[in-house]
């Protein structure tokens, strides 16, 4: 989806002479046995451009994004990650469009792995999980440097004192260990290593979905001012509309695995098109909450 | 409302005709002793009326899941309490254990965040939802007739089926139903909801307090709300306590919260959240972490992270006062809703 028209299907031809998507996803699939995951996710992801994908358990979000980034293969469709196929049938081969861009390096599923990690990374939920507790949080943001681009130790150390500086982070807070951290500085520096290899896709899932409200203020600033600083693209995959909407231009909405509804996200918001996204809608709280129609919009729903 | 600030005299005789839900007088709670002692909650006050529908709102280590607790007596080990907490005109800090545990049966229930928490995963829903009734001594075969009329009304398709059924083969959404269904069968005077529907989707999450709204009507259940979700609270309480670092900063009718907050905590937390509603607006962040009340600095607790806070906020803590529709501990809540 370019996000030129609101009403964009997603994965039509890129404009002649424009910028070509950083990330394209062309009827994607994902089955677990019987379950059907993921059906016939399309998007495309244009540099600098965030894009949010809605929805509540079980709507294929996550898995979508375990597929992008690399943590789950896909029954079908593909994935293409700055002009090469990196999921499908003719993964690690240039995408058909791509041109001259996408070399093939030779063979090597470790040297794939590290090609689309040096240009996606993700950021979850609960930094724990990207962080060893027995480090500290320099030596964590210096380690995937070591991997992508090895060099001597004080480059890396000056780029980690100007990676914890642009989250955020003291000196002091990167010579801790996670365990003596709290939550939103942990999440900073889960931000700070996965932009240590200068990503063009940042993966984030429900990344501020559990810090509290004057935290994830603090976080969702920090990556506006990183957006715009960088150039660097964001993937924001959230149960929470108010939240896309603050970070992304354009959303897709997914409920049972399918695309229900996609566009500019202030339009999706202001005049929802699927019943679908208007039930999300009104089941927000607020002041003047409707939770009659809320249970009309569920039955308006279910007739569909 | 309640002014927070004077301790409210009761007569005796007429207690019972009028007696509040919960009443939580300037209760103090701290763990350890002497110079290792660490203060958990400082004077609060919350009053939850018969029927009424009242939130606690704050973020982390602000003490509301502390203060919901103490009111069946769930104190964290080794705590020592000052102040009154009375439930349906039980004195639950002076009370026995024995005593304690009629209150929790049914007079006082509590619905978690996690309903799986709650249930035991080898026994069955109908086990679950007859041992309260039985308890009290109503006959196997009435207590069945009940719970299934329980399931019936909170929405359980199959009341007879599920009664049969064990926990893991519902979803958390129907399962927070079955569990309120529980809490609502002694008809208690006081629900004790800590961030009932925070697991749960949005849509869930709409339905799950529609059904609590609805059973609360129809038994003249006090509700305290707990939740870290300030638009949440000011959609269905009508009186919402926001607390920081252990501390109740302002009381306020539900709605007004939005429109004209008195202390400067509130209204950073209403501007720290993204909105969904009306024009796309700039989120302002507050600075700093919050702080439980062992951290937090003397005098007000939040002047450390306060735009608004001079050197007169660390002389003492700032006794509350009434500013519009709220009550507030601060010294400039004109600056915050003129």
């Amino acid at each position: 989806m370019t996000g030129n028209t609101p009403a964009d299907t997603g994965g039509s031809a890129v404009a002649d002479g424009a910028a070509r998507p950083v990330l394209r996803v062309t009827s994607l699939v994902k089955r677990f046995g019987d379950v059907t995951a993921v059906d016939g996710v399309s998007f495309d992801l244009m540099p600098g451009a965030s894009l949010g994908i809605v929805g509540e358990s079980g709507s294929g979000k996550t898995t979508t994004a375990r597929v992008l980034a690399g943590l789950e293969r896909p029954t079908s469709g593909t994935v293409e990650l700055d002009g090469r196929v990196v999921a499908g049938p003719e993964a690690g081969r240039p995408a058909a469009r791509g041109g001259t861009r996408g070399r093939v390096p030779g063979g090597g599923a470790r040297r794939d792995r590290l090609w689309r990690a040096s240009r996606l990374q993700m950021i979850f939920q609960d930094p724990y999980g990207s962080l060893d507790p027995r480090q500290t949080v320099a030596r964590s943001v210096a380690e995937p440097m070591r991997l992508h681009a090895p060099g001597p130790a004080a480059g890396r150390r000056a780029r980690v004192r100007e990676l914890l500086d642009q989250v955020g982070l003291s000196e002091r807070a990167g010579g801790s260990l996670p365990r003596d951290l709290s939550g939103g500085q942990r999440q900073r520096a889960a931000i700070a290593r996965a932009l240590a290899v200068r990503p063009r896709v940042l993966l984030l899932d429900e990344a501020v979905a559990a810090l509290d409200v004057s935290i994830q203020a603090q976080i969702l600033t920090l990556l506006d001012g990183l957006r715009r600083d960088t150039g660097i693209s964001y993937v924001f995959v959230s149960h929470d509309l108010a939240v896309v909407r603050h970070v992304t231009e354009t959303a897709i909405v997914m409920r049972h695995g399918r695309v229900v509804e996609r566009g500019g996200t202030e339009r999706i918001l202001r005049e929802p098109r699927h019943p679908y996204t208007r039930l999300l809608l009104d089941s927000i709280p607020s002041p003047d909450w409707d939770l009659d129609r809320v249970a009309r919009d569920r039955r308006a729903l279910d007739r569909l | 409302m309640t002014v927070l600030a004077n301790g409210r005299e009761r007569a005796g005789e007429d207690a019972a005709a009028q007696r509040d839900a919960l009443s939580v007088e300037r209760l103090s709670l701290a763990v350890g002793h002497g110079d290792a002692a660490v203060p958990l909650l400082a004077d609060v006050t919350v009053r939850v009326g018969r029927g009424e529908t009242v939130g606690l709102v704050g973020e982390s280590g602000s003490g509301k899941s502390l203060t919901a607790r103490s009111a069946l007596g769930l104190l964290p080990r080794g705590a020592r309490a000052t102040g009154r907490v009375e439930v349906a005109g039980v004195d639950v800090l002076a009370a026995d254990r024995r005593t304690l545990r009629e209150l929790r049966r049914t007079r006082a229930s509590m619905v978690f965040q996690d309903p799986r928490a709650a249930l035991n995963p080898v026994r069955r829903i109908g086990d679950y939802l007859t041992e309260g009734l039985r308890a009290r001594g109503t006959p196997a075969r009435d207590a069945a007739a009940r719970a299934l009329d329980l399931l019936d009304r909170v929405g359980i398709r199959d009341p007879a089926g599920a009664l049969r059924r064990y926990p893991h083969e519902f979803s958390g959404g129907m399962l927070q139903r079955v569990v309120i269904a529980g809490a609502l069968s002694t008809e208690p005077d006081l629900l004790l909801a800590d961030e009932p529907t925070t697991a749960l989707d949005v849509t869930t999450q709409a339905e799950v307090i529609g059904l609590l709204r609805r059973m609360q009507r129809a038994h003249g259940t006090g509700m305290l709300f707990v939740t870290h979700d300030l638009d949440l609270a000011a959609a269905i309480c009508d009186r919402v306590y926001v607390m920081y670092a252990g501390r109740v900063m302002e009381e306020s009718a539900g709605a007004s919260l939005f429109t004209a907050p008195a202390h400067p905590y509130t209204r950073g937390l209403l501007e720290a959240g993204p909105s969904v509603r009306g024009e796309k607006a700039a989120i302002r962040p507050i600075r700093g972490r919050p702080r439980a009340l062992a951290e937090a600095p003397g005098g007000c607790s939040f002047r450390d992270r306060c735009p608004l806070a001079g050197d007169d906020c660390a002389e003492a803590v700032p006794a509350y006062r009434t500013h519009g529709a709220s009550v507030v501990a601060c010294l400039r809540p004109e600056r915050v809703a003129p």
